[in-house]
């Protein structure tokens, strides 16, 4: 359960800040794939929060 | 860019049977029902999600934003981020109460049949837009290809393929609420080969156009710079906004309710999209700017009108046109199938069904199939009109934005039913109402006309003047109806259902219904009173079907089966016909007793507590735990207990009373006191009647036994809680009382003891006076006569001489003291002894004795009781066997002593005595022939020496006969305890 209040944690402060994030994005010099790559990486923290919410509720 | 129209159709047409045969492979079960409720599948069927937007809009959009475009795929991901915390308590509600759709939902929650033809209405409007936009690229896109000078009447064929494949898919069944395999299989392959497509078409842009990703960024960095610098980048509260209504859009647009709510096949599929989702929705997004800066590279104008088409020009190759064409194809039939699923069964439950409620038709099933595909057919043509007239001028993204907007206005009201109990009806539709307003004023009613949106700024939103109108219109549309749903919730008053329907839907809270009483008396008559709504046939499956899914029978008439029936029959009608029909004949043929006092379902809350385990968190958890300690405790406390609430209704009915009374809890809980099984009924009714709170050894007959019961009750009525009721608690006095009866039986055969050692003693004295005067008789006379009678005389004191020492050793056994005469003895002398007595008896002469005791056996015991112990088993021997037999005596060395048996051929002893042999005065002899005291006296001797006695009748070598067997210590402890194992009793 613990795990939840991360996600929700994770969403909302992710729902505030992605406006920077987008800003970075558009910048001139930065690697086109890079909104992907951080997409990947939270992606990835998620498939691990997952894996630590069935061993919580286990 | 011109490829043949026919050429075209064919390829269009071919996928679409490509996805019929797919569905038959399904159907027939060519393909492992593993694999289509694998998680993955869903996953992909969740991909209905990336419509014709995904693959044109995308674009369209990419390449007036940039990067902007990603709102609408991490939108969806945030939702479903929140999977356990916002999807899975929606999942949860839907299949518990059988809820199809989003207007279902709202209806359950704010209790008004009018609320579900609000949300349908509102529905039916915001989706217009979103069909017009699948419909609007395929004709599109079939007039770019082949320049065909009717692309609406080539998207209306391709409508009515889709529909076709719409009834095929999700037609087949009344109940909504079931899941299809078929059209999960198929939307799967929809989205496979759209995404097969999109990553093929970003490669031939990144490895055809450009040399690949140093390349690109080499280009992006060049002469793309300027190009890129000419897309107007979205502002933060824009971005936030369109992030908002793609968040909303997850889970409220019919489409998704249907896929992510009701076609889940798990818990755990459910919580796997949490990140399975995402990684799709990023393979289906990375193609979309390699395509744009693809074509950008080319050359092509990517300013002008069309521009969502691009795809189209990264080659000129027709295998890569057919390509971006069965992209755009999978990706708008699949939305449009699951739109008009989903919407025609919202339609039929909270518009048709609303209007002409189906009152005991006989054809029930068939009309509502006729009725759904009637709907499934009207809505993609309503779409296509839509399209036809209003859709063709406006773009991709005005269409789609029109729709999410229009959808994101039931947003406020999805929140309050997971989270917010205090919202009522009056706050959600006022919200509601006003929400939908300003988006029917703002963006609706300008898309038919023809116009921008139209935005009347209130005074102080100046700030938003020169944004774009969807974002205006959003945002005021929203505030107003979240503003307007608190204000007049907060203020008007909340109806008891209402609060009862928030409990239910609320994330944190448990339900807890009241403990009614049906009006009907058990399952047959529950069909008995549906049929009048639903006709005999229907209702007839109707109960059975609910009444198998229960695991109950017709016949079980507790109070608490036949509301969880009532529960489950209301929730699949609903199913069928929507919740608020399936309520109204619910409530209107199936009523609860009125004159009633209810009280709270302790069982029922039990077991919801039970499923809601894992989710709960800190003192909630630590509470939990204890409940179930405590449960525990009761459930396996080694006497019976049982509980009934106020109204006798049984609330508990532990382990152990389930043993005594053979009767399992889960059949008799929820029944009540009256209607259980007897005697139960009787005596659990009596103690709860009793002003007594004890009831001692209370004689029952359980299974054929009579049993003794001890009952203790107490009252649980507790002040400031309405769960009152009694406790009684079971005790099976059974084996104390027999106890008590051995006892009293022992001391009645001590007395006899007493007395006949009294009488021995008494009469000894006589019979040796008798006996001397008999013989003395022999000599003084002649007379043979009279030889004759006083040898018969000394022959009956003989026997008389022989039941008195029989008696008085029965009744001295266990006065000697143990190991006062305890010596080495060997077996074989004492067998010896023991047959030389024997002989010397007048009768057995003809029996054949072998003593096969072997001559080195020795053991620690009294000589003297030993003989007497060989000699009352010989004796017993010889007296069974028939003339001719033989005795065996045999004896050998086992772990920690010796057996001795003693082996005869006789006639055996009977099964119904066998038991009671070592009691005295048992004999299997003719009456006068055995005292019936020789057994018994050879047990106290056997027991004296810690050993055991054991019968075999017939031995298990033999088919007749018997054996006798004793087992005893080679040494004897002083002050050992007679603990030796009493098998032989």
């Amino acid at each position: 359960m613990y795990v939840y209040r991360i996600m929700l944690f994770l969403v909302f402060g992710g729902y505030l800040l992605s406006p920077m994030l987008m800003n970075g994005w558009a910048l001139p010099g930065t690697a086109w794939y890079r909104p992907f790559l951080i997409w990947g990486g939270l992606i990835a923290l998620t498939v691990w929060l997952e894996q630590k919410r069935k061993l919580d509720e286990h | 860019m011109s490829t043949s129209l026919a050429g075209l159709l064919a390829l269009g047409i071919g996928y679409l049977v490509l996805l019929m045969c797919c569905a038959q492979a399904v159907e027939r079960g060519w393909i492992p029902t593993r694999l289509i409720h694998h998680p993955a599948v869903y996953t992909l069927a969740l991909g209905v999600y990336a419509s014709a937007w995904a693959i044109y809009g995308s674009v369209e959009f990419a390449a007036s934003a940039g990067y902007g475009y990603l709102a609408y795929y991490l939108g969806v991901a945030g939702a479903f981020l929140l999977g356990p915390v916002m999807l899975m308590p929606i999942q949860r509600m839907t299949r518990t109460y059988q809820l199809a759709s989003l207007a279902d939902l709202f209806v359950f929650r704010f209790r008004s049949r009018w609320v579900g033809t609000l949300i349908t209405l509102v529905t039916l409007l915001a989706v217009l837009p979103l069909l017009a936009l699948q419909i609007q690229t395929l004709g599109e896109a079939v007039h770019l290809l082949t320049q065909a000078a009717s692309p609406s009447l080539l998207a209306l064929l391709f409508c009515l393929l889709i529909a076709g494949l719409a009834l095929a898919f999700g037609a087949r069944h009344t109940h909504q609420q079931a899941r299809h395999d078929t059209l999960i299989a198929v939307i799967a392959v929809e989205s496979l080969v759209k995404l097969a497509a999109m990553l093929t078409l970003g490669g031939i842009a990144l490895y055809g156009i450009f040399n690949g990703p140093a390349d690109l960024q080499a280009w992006l960095d060049g002469p793309g710079l300027a190009m890129q610098a000419r897309t107007d980048q979205l502002d933060s509260g824009q971005w936030r906004t369109l992030l908002l209504l793609f968040f909303a859009a997850a889970f409220l647009m019919p489409h998704m309710f249907h896929m992510v709510f009701i076609e889940t096949p798990s818990r755990r599929a459910l919580l796997q999209t949490s990140w399975s989702l995402p990684l799709y929705l990023l393979l289906m997004a990375l193609p979309i700017p390699l395509i744009l800066w693809g074509t950008q590279r080319l050359g092509i104008d990517t300013t002008t009108s069309g521009i969502a088409y691009l795809a189209f020009a990264l080659s000129e190759s027709p295998w890569v046109d057919s390509l971006v064409f069965l992209a755009g194809l999978a990706a708008a039939s699949g939305t449009m199938i699951l739109i008009a699923l989903s919407l025609a069964g919202m339609i039929l439950n909270h518009v048709v069904l609303i209007a002409h409620p189906p009152d005991n038709r006989p054809d029930l099933y068939r009309w509502l199939l006729w009725l759904r595909r009637a709907l499934i057919l009207a809505v993609i043509l309503s779409g296509w009109l839509f399209y036809r007239t209003i859709g063709i001028k406006h773009d991709l993204a005005t269409l789609g934005l029109a729709a999410f907007v229009g959808m994101a206005q039931c947003l406020p009201g999805m929140l309050a039913v997971l989270y917010w109990p205090g919202a009522n009806r009056k706050g959600m539709v006022s919200g509601l109402a006003v929400g939908c307003a300003i988006w029917l004023l703002g963006l609706w009613l300008p898309l038919l006309a023809g116009y921008p949106a139209l935005v009347i700024l209130p005074p102080g939103l100046e700030s938003l003047e020169g944004t774009p109108g969807w974002y205006a219109i959003a945002l005021i549309s929203l505030s107003s109806n979240i503003l307007v749903f608190i204000l007049v919730s907060l203020i008007t008053p909340t109806s008891e259902g209402e609060r009862a329907a928030a409990e239910a839907c609320s994330v944190e809270a448990v339900v807890h219904p009241k403990r009614h009483t049906l009006a009907a008396k058990n399952g047959e008559d529950v069909k008995r009173h549906l049929a009048q709504a639903l006709g005999a046939d229907v209702a007839e499956r109707e109960v059975t079907n609910a009444l198998e899914a229960l695991n109950l029978s017709p016949l079980d008439g507790r109070p608490y089966a036949l509301r969880r029936l009532r529960d489950r029959l209301q929730a699949n009608l609903s199913g069928l016909m929507g919740p608020a029909v399936a309520r109204d004949i619910v409530d209107r043929f199936l009523p609860y007793q009125q004159d009633y006092h209810a009280t709270s379902d302790i069982h029922f809350v039990e077991s919801r507590l039970e499923a809601y385990r894992t989710r709960l968190t800190g003192l909630a958890r630590e509470l939990d735990g204890l409940r179930r300690y405590h449960r525990r405790t009761l459930a396996q406390l080694p006497i019976g207990l049982c509980a009934f609430g106020e109204d006798r209704e049984l609330l508990m009915w532990n382990d152990a009373l389930a043993r005594l009374s053979d009767i399992e809890g889960s059949s008799v809980i929820g029944a009540r006191c009256e209607s259980l099984p007897s005697p139960w009924a009787d005596l659990l009714g009596r103690m709860i009647d009793s002003a007594h709170p004890h009831l001692y050894k209370r004689a029952i007959n359980l299974t054929g036994e009579l049993r003794y019961l001890s009952l203790h009750k107490a009252m649980l009525a507790a002040e400031g809680d309405d769960r009152g009721g009694t406790v009684i608690l079971v005790e099976d006095h059974s084996e104390m009382k027999w106890l008590e009866d051995e006892l009293v039986h022992a001391e009645r055969l001590a007395s006899i003891g007493r007395l006949a050692a009294g009488v021995a003693h008494e009469i000894g004295n006589p019979i040796t006076g008798i006996s001397s005067l008999a013989q003395n008789l022999r000599y003084d006379t002649d007379d043979p006569g009279l030889h004759e009678t006083a040898d018969q005389i000394q022959q009956l004191t003989e026997r008389v001489s022989s039941i008195v020492s029989s008696l008085v050793g029965f009744a001295h056994s266990g006065r000697h003291p143990q190991g006062s005469h305890t010596t080495r003895v060997n077996l074989h002398q004492l067998c010896e002894e023991a047959l030389h007595l024997i002989r010397l008896a007048r009768s057995g002469q003809d029996i054949v004795y072998s003593n096969r005791c072997p001559p080195e056996l020795e053991i620690d015991g009294n000589a003297q009781r030993l003989v007497q112990v060989l000699v009352n088993l010989i004796g017993n021997a010889r007296d069974a066997s028939q003339p001719g037999g033989q005795v065996e005596i045999d004896a050998w060395s086992c772990e920690e002593g010796v057996r001795v048996c003693v082996t005869d051929d006789g006639h055996g002893i009977d099964a119904s005595i066998r038991d009671h042999l070592f009691e005295p005065f048992t004999t299997t002899k003719a009456p006068g022939q055995g005292t019936g005291l020789g057994l018994p006296l050879v047990y106290n001797i056997i027991r004296e020496h810690h050993g055991h006695i054991q019968i075999d009748s017939p031995p298990p070598d033999r088919t007749h006969g018997t054996r006798i067997t004793v087992w005893l210590p080679r040494t004897q402890q002083d002050g050992e305890d007679s603990d030796a194992p009493d098998f032989d009793r």
